[in-house]
This record gives C-alpha cells, structure tokens and sequence, in this order.
C-alpha cells in the first residue's frame, strides 16, 4: 500500500527522520488533501504539510485543517472505557465495560422489545462506518429507533434535491470547474468561514470577471466581495427566490427549449411566482427591490452560472421549500447537466454526503435506497443475510426520537460520532431525555458533552487511526489513511460495533478483519441503488483522484457532471416547484421582538469537541457572542463588549456584545459551538421541515436585555 | 530562490490559517510570526495578513547591537540567532512594518523567516501555502508580473486609487506587494 502520494514534480518538504501520510481533512465537506507528518523511528504524530496536488483544494487548509493532527496525541483523549458509577465516570476495561453493555441491551430489550435500543449516528466518520452503523441498528439491535445527525445538517437539501431532481448529490458539477464559471448565486453560506478553501475557486473566477451574489442577513467576509449583497431577514428565503424567479421569468431570461424539454410543472410555477413582483418581495423579505432586480439580471444573463446554498436557507422549517425554489433559478437558465453550472449545497460534516446515503436515515438503506421499498429491503436482506421480515420498519427522525424517549418508547440509545447535547435545537429537551434514558452508551475521542450524560464511553480512534474512504462535497469518493496505529486502548467504531454485534449473538453478520472488507460488501450493498459506489476501489481513488459516484462498474468512469441527459426521477425530468412563502415557525411578538440566527465562525467544528480543545482555535474564538448592528444596540443602550441576556420561549443566556454595521439592523447572531450555559441552543426553535425533519436553527424570535 | 511572494490584501477572508501554518514549520517553536488584523471590525469584516517585508537594507538587522539578524544570499532576513540575541528589542521598534515579536520568557526576538528551509527549496512557506484565498501567494515572478499588469487593467477600468507611501521602495524584487 503506498502511504504517500505526489505527482510527479511537485516539491514537499520532507523532513530527515519523517513519513508523509496522505489522506484529507478530518472535519468539513471540502476535505481539503493534506499530508501528515510522521516520524519514522516513534511512529510519533509530527504535524501537517500540505498537498499541492490534490485537484480540488490545491495544498490550501483553514486553521482547522492545519491543526487538525493535534487532535490525534491530544491529552483530553479518552484512554479507556468510562462506566459511570455512583455518578462519576471510573476507568474500567473494554471486557467490563462490554459485558455491561450486552446486559443491559438484553435486559432492556427483553422486558420492553427490540425498539427500546436506538441508535444516533453521525457523518464525520468513513463510509464504512456510516454504513456499518445502519447496519448494526438493523442487524445487531434489531431496532427500528436509527437516524442521525444530518438532519441537523443536510437533510433539508437531500429532500429537496430528491423532489426537484429525484437524486440526492450535493453538487451536480465538480468543483474544479467553478474557476470556470461566470456568475455565483449564494443562499445561506459564509463560504469563507465555513467552507475557507474553496473561496479560492470564487476568486479564480472573479478575477476572470464572474459575478457573485450573496444571500445572507449579515455582510459576512463572502457577502463582503458580492457584486449585490441580498441582506434578507432571516426566513424569508423562499419569498426571495420566489421573487428571482419572478424576474427571471418576467425579464425573458427562460431557457425556454431546456425547461420545455426537461423540466415538469413550469406553467404552475410560473402562476405561482406572480405575485412576488419585487415590490412585494421586498416588503417581506427587507431586501431593496432595486438590488433584486440587479440581482437577477446579472443571474439572468450570465451564459454559466452555478446556485449554491447551506445552512442558512436550509436549517428552517421551509427548507426543502427553499432548496427546491434555488434550484429551480439553475434549471429555469437551463444550467444543469452542464460545463462549469449547475446547482450545489455546501457539504458542513466531513462525510455528510457519503454518510447519509447508506442507511443512517431512519428511512433509508444502503446506496440511497428506500426502506418502504420492499424490492429494496429484499435486496438489502439478501446482502446481509438476514430475512427481509426481520428488516425493521422505519423509525422517527433525530429530534423525533428524543420525543420517544420522553414518551417513554425508548429506553437506551447508542450515541456514535455525535454531540446532540450541543447540535440539537431546544437542547434542554434534549438533556432531559438524556437523563431519562435507562442507559446511554457514547463512541467518542474525546468526552464530549453528551458522553458527560451517558452510563458507558467508549474511546474511539480518530480519523487518522484508521482508514476508508469518504464522500466530499462534490460527490467525489476519497481515501483516508491510517497515519499511525490506535492510540492508547481506543477502538475503532467499526470494531466496537462489531464486538458489542457479536455479544449479542450476531457476530456472523459482522466477520470484519480491516476496513476494505466493509467496503467490499458495501459496494455490493450499493449496486444497482440511486447512490451506486459498486466500481469504485481503493485502488482507483488513489490511481483517478477520487471516483464520482454513481459508479456503477469497474469500467465505469465514475459521474463528475451529474444529470447531462436526464434527471433522477421516474420520468427523467426536474420537477419544478409551485410553492409560495411561509412565515417562518415563529415570528416576532410583542415579548420577543427581534429574530435570532446562528451559524459558525471559521475557528471552530460543529459542536466544538474536537475544536474547543486545539489551544490556537479555542485562543481564536474562546467564547460565543452576541453579534448586532450598532443601532440595535444603541435602542437598549448597550456598547460593545457588555453583557446582556437573550431570551426565547424556551430559555435563556448570557452573552458578550459583539458591535458591527456588517449585519442587519434587526437581527441577533450567536455562534452555536459550545456547550451547558455556553450553549445557544436552548434557545433555537424545534420547529420541523414537514419533509425533511430539519429543525428551524436559522431563525426565531428572541429578546434581548442589558445586564 | 526563484519564487515572488506575493501579498493582495482585499482577498484576505480572515480565517488565520496562516498564522496556525506558521506555527507548524519546523523552525518556528510553534510561535506564529505573522498578523492578520481586522481593518475595523464596527465598519466592515475586512482583515488582512501582515508579515515580514524581507527589506533590501532592513531596519531590524541595522539596529540590531549584537548584530544577530542575518540576511541569506537570496535575501531572506532570518529570525535572530538564539545564541546572539542579547533581547535588547531594538528590532522590534526599527522595523517600519512592526513585525518582529518578541518572546519575553526566553528573551529574544522572533520574526518571520519566510520559512527559509522550505523556501531555499522553492517549496512554498507555510503561510503561503495554505492561505485559502490566495491573499498571500508564492508564485513566478512572470506569474507576479501578469496579475500586476491585470490591475493596471483594472486601474484604467476603474480609476487608480490614492497611493500609499513610498514604504513599498523598501521591498524587495522577490517580493510583490500590490497596492493601488
Ligand atoms: S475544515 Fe474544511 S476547509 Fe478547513 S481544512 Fe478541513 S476540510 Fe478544509
Ligand atoms: S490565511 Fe490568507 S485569508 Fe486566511 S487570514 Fe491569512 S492571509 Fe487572510
């Protein structure tokens, strides 16, 4: 196996004594190549040099990235198995701390069923991991209580890719083309602190003269460099897309033959988007009409343009709604399926693409397939052995399932890569349940604030202990090396799962020896499935730069360009949307007058275990904020840096004053990475997409109070 | 040395990669050199990175009594030698750019050495290396020479900003700045 790769020509330094291990990045979507630095003699970690010749992020890495190896020999990490007695946690070994867990699940599941265990999964781990944990739900536990933390995430983009284009992958276009493209259309995405390494792909193109409009409430550092900033008060994306369209369509900018040929519902969505003339699009959403109509002329004429979004538009309660109308601007231009256009989200988790295609959605089953679908669960049976009755039935989404455990349906939980004590909305709710529970098992590096809840932890290896593969957000299936073996008595979660399988008498259907033997079955298990990783191999990743799924032959070179002839759905053709603006959940009142949103800053990693613990990332941005524009402040006679206290229907926080005229005047920003008191969380809104199960993260009404 | 480095400040996205990479070269204890500033936070969320000009004839090795800040063939203004440094900090107030740091546990000055182990290879510095947005970049002087011509393009399009002073004189050919 060859650890190391570089084309040929490229310098990197080496360091007498030194092994470079190539592999990416262990947190974000863009999972930006990077070498690490190991000595040869102690096998020690010595630290990162970058990979020039990885096609997509060209040696390029945020703080984040560069800092990434300190997780690995990190003092915080977790050494041993942790089983909480008389309420703290004691060190015991993997055969105690196993044994109680078997009892547990068999006692647990004996008095109340196979669905008092469930399972919470995460996306920042390989596709073999992502897959084998469906698989351990289904199989080992036999439960139908599974889902994960991308519906915190992705989900409301995968459901509206779903309706609109009948597949799910992130970006329709590999990102190598962007520097090609003519105009950028930005919902919802601070790019530059979220995603850093592909601004450089902006610049490219703006350098040539491309254009970029960017959505968003606060003039982040992407909106800073927008030809038109579109500044709408948070929730009102799908109004404002609504009135793109309108101009789109009114302005002659139709590419009439594309949508008459491929495309469905465009005399629907044409009625539809009547009544969002700019005027009206802008007395909801706040934005200036004559900076729409700029907008959508400078998107209208561009021959390439590419609509991207994130977090932003899709963690409301109108997600999906949102997601279908954007994508609807790129297929009304006739741009998918095209050179350098097309439609993509911003991947946040490292594997958020691969992770959520393989059966950790309570509704789905490998390679994207459904589990309402009987011919999809007698396949899925088949590869692994079981009987398609034994298939458990779908189960509830993330948030869904901690209303199970209050009603008392689920008992225990398995929390895998994940800190829903941090990333859930309403997080009280969440901490309640957690105490509720009869017992919390948590696979985690480092004691994060949900294994603070939990009866057993189980120390997991980090990224660079193992290897597999991911998915980034292009779709483009890559390589993670094992940079050294696991440290102290850490397990990897493919092991762990397959240990506890095994104690449950169900070892048979977990017979690992190394990661490629799950990916060896996982690629039969995707075959013939929408998202089809059957012909890709190890061999190939490393050989191609990474293989575009769908893949669905060894022969087959893989799909960088999705959809050049038709669409995912049963007829081939993009359905386009007729939906019209909601309020969001929860709107502004008398009590609570202002709108809170909240989003990242570039130092820290969705929940921040790993990156509340790096000391140059946690000295960046120790404490979360309250971000304002200077004349909200001044109406509760506030200046920067004081304390005041916000407040929601459902909680409340302290939090410092951050002052800046780079955001909305009626707004209230709070980065959400820490946890407890720190947490803004409490205060964010539970209200679910109909569709996707997203909760509204981005948007709800808060007061706020001077201390 | 065959390379330009080459700074475009409006880029900068603030993200302080720079400064984490900077800590990873292997000469550099783990202290970051460099700068990324906010412009001003209350009015915009522009930042920009600042380091080590490597000046033709530098402020920081004239004043320097111990005479411990070398200058390589190419060029390149090395952070003081450990043994020389007497920390007498007459650096850190010569330098017209406020780069050098100044360590007061050890006593001795820091600064930027443009990761001369990395560079003398034509291996681009850390900094440089990953900077997401190409706000700083290490590139062939013909590549340096096309993005300056590119802005006089642009200049003539847009009109030429008021200029900054004449500090740039200080700087050296394997070094590009662009300012307008
Ligand atoms: S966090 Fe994302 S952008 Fe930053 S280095 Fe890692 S993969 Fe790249
Ligand atoms: S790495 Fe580049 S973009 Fe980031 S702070 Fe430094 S100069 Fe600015």
């Amino acid at each position: 196996m060859t650890e190391f790769l570089a084309k040929p020509g490229v310098k990197n330094l080496h360091n007498k004594g030194e092994k470079l291990i190539t592999t990416h990045c262990s947190y974000c979507g863009m999972q930006c190549g990077m070498h690490i630095r190991v000595s040869e003699r102690t096998g020690e970690i010595k630290g990162v040099e970058p990979r020039y010749d990885w096609p997509v992020t060209l040696g390029k890495l945020c703080p984040k990235g560069v800092t990434a190896y300190q997780q690995i020999d990190h003092p915080d990490r977790i050494k041993r198995p942790l089983i909480k007695k008389k309420g703290k946690f004691v060190e015991s070994s993997w055969e105690e701390a196993l044994s109680l867990i078997e009892r547990k699940f068999t006692e647990i599941q004996g008095k109340h069923g196979k669905d008092a265990l469930s399972v919470f999964g995460g996306v920042s781990m390989t596709n073999e991991k992502c897959y084998l944990v469906g698989k351990y739900a289904r199989v080992a536990l036999g439960t139908r209580f599974i889902d994960y933390n991308g519906r915190f995430c992705m989900s409301s983009a995968a459901g509206g890719f779903m309706k609109t284009f009948g597949l799910d992958r992130g970006s329709t276009l590999p990102w190598t083309e962007l520097e090609h493209s003519d105009c950028f259309l930005m919902a919802g995405s601070n790019t530059a602190e979220c995603h850093p390494t592909s601004i450089q792909m902006f610049w490219k193109a703006r350098d040539k003269g491309a254009k970029m409009i960017v959505i968003d409430p606060r003039e982040t550092p992407t909106a800073r460099i927008a030809d038109v900033h579109l500044d709408l008060k948070p929730g009102t994306d799908s109004a404002l897309a609504n009135g793109l369209l309108h101009l789109i369509i009114k302005e002659g900018y139709v590419d009439q033959e594309y949508v008459d040929e491929r495309c469905n519902n465009f005399e629907e969505l044409k009625a539809s988007v009547e009544e969002f003339t700019p005027e009206h699009t802008a007395s909801i959403t706040g934005v200036a009409p004559e900076k729409i109509i700029k907008a959508a002329h400078i998107y209208g004429r561009s021959p390439r343009s590419v609509v991207m979004f994130a977090r932003g538009a899709e963690q409301q309660s109108k997600g999906v709604d949102n997601v279908t109308l954007y994508s609807s601007l790129a297929l009304l231009r006739g741009q998918i399926g095209k050179f350098a256009s097309g439609v993509a989200t911003f991947t946040g988790q490292g594997n958020g693409q691969g992770g959520r295609e393989h059966g950790q959605k309570s509704d789905l089953l490998p390679g994207y397939r459904k589990l309402t679908d009987p011919e999809a669960v007698k396949y899925i049976s088949k590869v692994w052995g079981i009987a398609p009755e034994e298939m458990p039935k779908p189960g509830v989404s993330a948030y869904e399932m901690f209303d199970e455990i209050h009603n008392g349906t689920i008992k225990a939980m398995h929390v895998i890569c994940s800190n829903p004590a941090v990333s859930s909305p309403n997080v009280e709710y969440i901490w309640e349940g957690f105490k509720k529970l009869d017992f919390l098992v948590v696979n985690d590096f480092f004691l994060s604030e949900t294994a603070e809840f939990a009866d057993v932890v189980l120390p997991t290896t980090t990224w660079a202990e193992d290897e597999g593969t991911t998915t980034n957000l292009e779709g483009r299936v890559i390589r993670i090396r094992k940079a050294i073996e696991p440290l102290h008595e850490s397990k990897t979660d493919w092991q762990i799962l397959s240990e506890i399988a095994a104690r449950l008498g169900r070892g048979k259907y977990f017979p690992y020896k190394n990661p490629r033997e799950i990916f060896e079955e996982f690629r039969i298990a995707t075959k013939g499935g929408k998202a089809d990783y059957s012909g890709i191999t190890y061999e190939r990743i490393d050989k191609e730069d990474g293989v575009f799924w769908p893949c669905p032959s060894e022969d087959h070179p893989g799909t960088p360009t999705m959809f050049k002839e038709s669409f995912g759905t049963p007829d081939g053709k993009a359905n386009l949307p007729a939906v019209g603006w909601e309020e969001p959940g929860e709107v502004p009142t008398k009590e609570f007058p202002l709108r809170l949103t909240t989003g990242r800053v570039v130092f820290h990693y969705l929940s921040g275990n790993q990156t509340r613990r790096i000391d140059f990332l946690k000295d960046q941005c120790p404490e979360p904020y309250a971000e304002m524009h200077p004349e909200l402040a001044s109406q509760y006679n506030m200046s920067d840096g004081e304390m005041i206290r916000l407040s929601t229907p459902r909680s409340t926080m302290e939090l410092e004053v951050k002052l800046t005229k780079a955001t909305r005047k009626d707004i209230v920003f709070v980065p959400y990475h820490w946890g407890k008191e720190l947490s803004v969380n409490k205060l964010t809104n539970p209200s679910l997409d109909p569709v996707s199960r997203m909760p509204e993260f981005k948007v709800c009404s808060v007061k706020i109070e001077k201390l | 040395m065959n390379k330009i480095m080459y700074l475009e400040f409006e880029r900068c996205i603030g993200c302080r990669a720079c400064q984490a990479a900077c800590r990873e070269c292997g000469d550099h204890d783990a202290k970051e050199r460099n700068y990324v500033e906010h412009v001003d936070f209350m009015e915009s969320r522009q930042t920009f990175p600042m380091m080590c000009m490597q000046c033709k004839d530098p402020a920081c090795a004239r004043v320097c009594p111990a005479n411990a800040i070398q200058i390589t063939e190419e060029g390149v203004v090395l952070s003081a030698s450990e043994e020389k440094c007497i920390g007498c900090r007459n650096c850190t107030f010569g330098c017209p750019f406020g780069i050098p740091k100044f360590d007061f546990e050890a006593n001795k000055m820091y600064k930027c050495d443009m990761c001369y182990d990395r560079s003398k290879h034509d291996i681009a510095p850390m900094c440089a290396s990953v900077c997401p947005s190409d706000a700083i970049r290490f590139i062939d002087f013909d590549e340096m020479q096309s993005l300056r011509r590119r802005r006089t393009q642009l200049n003539l399009v847009e009109g030429k900003k008021p200029t900054e002073q004449d500090k740039w004189k200080y700087v050296p050919e394997f070094f590009g700045v662009y300012s307008d």
